[in-house]
């Protein structure tokens, strides 16, 4: 196998395991927000703020992983 | 740091943005610089939508959903479909773009380490705790 096949088959993989491990980490992360508002609703506004920023970082590196993708993608044929 | 951070860091990211502008153009080119302002852009309305988004959903009155359905519908296919366009498009480096992007989250960090070490925080809580 050469390194453009190679490339043309681990690309979409990274991508799609960059998203799948962005999913779970929001997923989790959410998921403990809605637990600690639930828990202590007056701090609702400080979690919130924690929770927006966590997520808008765990969405950049899916975008970060889709910027690579494109970079590589003109690599292949 | 309640969800006035976020909006502060907007602002302060816009200002940087626009201080940035004409340095950028003279030191390192146009293309290059409206590549970072462009994917610093995108980065500022992706953190407005997520926040609104959240706001809407989470409140105690119970979710907006209309508003929620109607940000999603605007951010996922209207904002990525611009993200995806400046990535294809031939004229902007994706590597200026990803400096851009990532304008804004070195923004939040420095005024989250700022905070930190002059002891906003403690000092809010303090005083609020004094007031009652």
């Amino acid at each position: 196998m050469d390194y453009q096949s190679m490339l043309a088959w681990s690309l979409p993989i990274g991508v799609g395991m960059a998203a799948i491990g962005s999913a779970l980490g929001l997923g989790r992360a959410v998921g403990s927000a809605m637990e600690a508002i639930g828990r202590q609703p007056e701090a609702a506004g400080k979690i919130q703020t924690a929770m927006i920023i966590g997520a808008a970082l765990i969405e950049a590196l899916t975008i970060y992983a889709l910027v690579v993708f494109f970079m590589l993608q003109g690599k292949i044929g | 740091m309640g969800l006035e951070f976020i909006d502060r860091s907007l602002r302060s990211t816009g200002i940087v943005l626009l201080v940035f502008l004409p340095f950028g153009v003279y030191y390192i080119g146009l293309y290059p610089t409206l590549a970072i302002f462009s994917g610093c852009i995108w980065s500022l309305f992706n953190l407005i939508f997520i926040s609104a988004m959240v706001r809407a959903t989470i409140r105690p009155e119970g979710a907006n959903k209309m508003k929620t359905i109607g940000l999603a519908l605007f951010k996922f296919p209207v904002l990525y479909l611009s993200g995806y366009f400046l990535l294809k498009i031939q004229i902007f480096e994706p590597h200026f773009l990803v400096i851009g992007f990532t304008g804004l989250f070195g923004i939040i960090v420095l005024r989250a380490v700022g905070r930190l070490i002059s002891n906003v925080d403690d000092h809010t809580t303090k005083s609020i705790q004094e007031v009652k």
